[in-house]
């Protein structure tokens, strides 16, 4: 596989594109991040837009939020900096670990901030998990176009017309770039959920693939899209923080520690000085499994290339964390296979299905990383049926 | 920086019956304005922005009592609300066509519409996508980049009388002028309501526009 000469990613990452020298597009991103947008320029304008919506509705904006670093970051720049009263939503993918939890009421209580705390029905969920894995490779379906849909019904209801994200998508692939931010032509909108946010798949197209007649179609509501009329209605405006302030995830896990005693976590396929990385998902190390299999690369792949851009590590010690870190079988492997009543052969074989050439897998290679210490204490209820596990993999020819 | 202000009522022409403004009224509902379809003789003082759609020729599109039509735009457009002309609507600001056999236009931009050139070869009408390329800011392309594709269907285009009212080229065989202005008046040639999201962002800055160049 041909990798990027100045981070570690490979020619199978989305989006991403080789220049002359062999550096990647994501690479040049950053360097036009650092290089041709003035931040406090773009900081004023973050003040402008605040002063069209403040003290207006409500509330003054949404903030999505998980729990991870980067929304405690954004709640916390917010409400603290920009003094601003927050709805705070967080959409519950029902694979928060106890720690996230803790974290979650340290820092709701501490900021004095209203939220609304939604999940969806877990029973549909999980068959929406099978569907997605089978179909695309990728699990995530329901957290995603709930965490990106839902707030945006909640903005609607609530007549709150501004949500505000955190990191824009260019800081990690090239669906849009920092020129982009620079123009404002990155919005958290439909057009960027229909993109790569929900895989494709509308909540519509959701109910007629798991043509599940036991399945109430509300059930998909949350995860639906809000019609471009009705946002428009409310005069919305959606956008990343991260556009109007210079993303850097190290700087701002200090922060939060710092001022919320946010704590970070052990996670499955890293190593534990990136502790901060993706804590809020009991099942990320599923996600990012899948990813090595199918793109021949890991989290620590990820998280090095952001340290190698910002000058914190060099490229050889970033390969030298991938080799240890990357590509091994996460141990609560077992407790996904369980909730979805897979077999993990059916697993590999469904993985394989999507593997993004030329990337190529050696499973006799692959061993087991350690067992994470909460594991135990994750709810194992109301896994999918084996029956209709069968039917689902029958259908899909596996 | 993009501020929404928003119309508040807009008026889509549709005079003769002939024009094709549904696509246009569903983008402009989609967007989150409201409109009503109207004939000229009912422009009032309700609407805040103006729309002239057009499909048809020069002939047809025009215009029953023109010299009356004429005082209720152009005084219409002396109060300063924006206007859009789209495909043939925008050709109707000129002051001739030679469409038909010709007819007088609105005369809201100096010009005259003449038939695309047709010695090099390429076919009429213009059907497709092509780029624009902007020559001269203007609030409706704010957000918009540079050189990007939108929708055409036309055999005519405007010749400007002052270069001051030319705003964008597109070139088929040669530069045409795709996109003309004048203060609150915008005209384009191509037709936005078929140009998927760059098409759907002009409309939004036309309806967020307050006629200010």
């Amino acid at each position: 596989m041909k990798y990027c000469t100045n981070c570690l990613l490979p020619e199978t990452h989305e989006t991403i594109e080789f220049d002359e020298k062999g550096v990647c597009n994501i690479c040049r991103q950053i360097e036009y991040k650092k290089d041709n947008i003035d931040w406090d320029e773009k900081f004023k304008d973050f003040e402008k837009i605040l002063d069209v919506y403040r003290g207006k509705n409500t509330y003054d904006c949404i903030v999505p939020f998980s729990g991870g670093k980067d929304s405690v970051y954004t709640l916390w720049m917010l409400v603290k900096v920009f003094k601003l009263k927050c709805l705070v939503v967080s959409f519950d993918h029902g694979f928060y670990r106890p720690k996230l939890l803790d974290n979650r009421e340290r820092v709701f209580k501490q900021l004095g901030v209203e939220s609304i705390i939604y999940r969806p029905n877990w029973l549909t969920t999980r068959k929406t998990m099978l569907e997605t894995l089978i179909r695309k490779g990728d699990f995530c379906w329901h957290c995603h176009s709930g965490i990106f849909a839902y707030p945006m019904q909640i903005a609607i209801n609530y007549k709150v017309p501004l949500v505000i994200w955190g990191e824009p998508q260019a800081e990690y692939t090239a669906y849009y770039s920092y020129e982009d931010t620079l123009n404002e032509t990155e919005e958290v909108d439909e057009k960027r959920f229909n993109r790569f946010v929900n895989l494709g798949i509308t909540a519509d197209d959701m109910q007629g693939m798991l043509n599940d007649p036991e399945m109430d179609s509300r059930d998909l509501d949350p995860f639906k899209y809000p019609a471009l009329r009705d946002l428009k209605k409310i005069n919305y405006r959606s956008i990343c923080l991260g556009s109007y302030i210079p993303w850097d995830v190290k700087k701002q896990v200090q922060l939060i520690k710092d001022e919320l005693g946010w704590e970070e976590d052990l996670n499955a396929g890293i190593p534990p000085e990136y502790g901060y990385e993706k804590v809020e998902c009991a099942v990320q190390g599923i996600r990012d499994y899948l990813r090595y299999i199918k793109r021949g690369y890991g989290r620590t792949t990820h998280l090095a290339t952001i340290d190698i851009r910002n000058k914190r590590l060099t490229r050889e010690e970033g390969k030298k964390l991938v080799d240890e870190y990357d590509g091994k079988r996460p141990e609560n492997l077992d407790y996904f296979l369980e909730m979805l009543s897979l077999t993990e052969e059916e697993f590999i074989d469904i993985a394989s299905s999507h593997v993004v050439s030329p990337n190529e897998n050696d499973f006799a290679q692959i061993i087991t990383g350690p067992k994470l210490p909460d594991r135990d204490k994750w709810d194992k209820s109301a896994p999918l049926s084996r029956k209709y596990t069968e039917k689902k993999l029958k259908e899909h020819g596996f | 920086m993009i501020l929404h202000k928003g119309a508040s009522l807009i008026a889509i022409i549709n005079d003769t019956d002939s024009s094709n403004i549904r696509s246009i009224y569903n983008a402009v509902y989609t967007l989150g304005y409201d409109a009503e379809v109207i004939k000229y003789e009912a422009l009032s003082d309700k609407y805040s922005h103006l729309i002239i759609p057009g499909v048809g020729s020069y002939q047809s599109a025009l215009i029953k009592n023109l010299s009356q039509t004429k005082e209720k735009i152009h005084n219409y457009a002396k109060s300063g609300r924006p206007i859009l002309g789209i495909c043939l609507g925008m050709q109707l600001f000129a002051n001739w066509g030679e469409e038909g056999g010709g007819a007088n236009g609105l005369g809201l931009i100096s010009g005259e519409v003449l038939k695309l050139p047709q010695d090099n070869g390429l076919l009429l009408p213009h059907v497709g996508w092509n780029t624009v390329k902007v020559v001269k800011s203007h609030p409706i392309f704010k957000g918009v980049k540079d050189n990007v594709d939108f929708y055409f269907v036309h055999s005519y285009h405007f010749i400007c009388e002052n270069n001051a009212n030319i705003y964008g080229y597109t070139d088929y065989g040669e530069d045409f002028i795709s996109v003309v202005g004048q203060d609150n008046i915008i005209g384009l040639q191509f037709h936005p309501e078929k140009s998927q999201s760059n098409g759907l962002k002009l409309i939004d800055n036309f309806c967020n526009w307050d006629g200010e160049c």
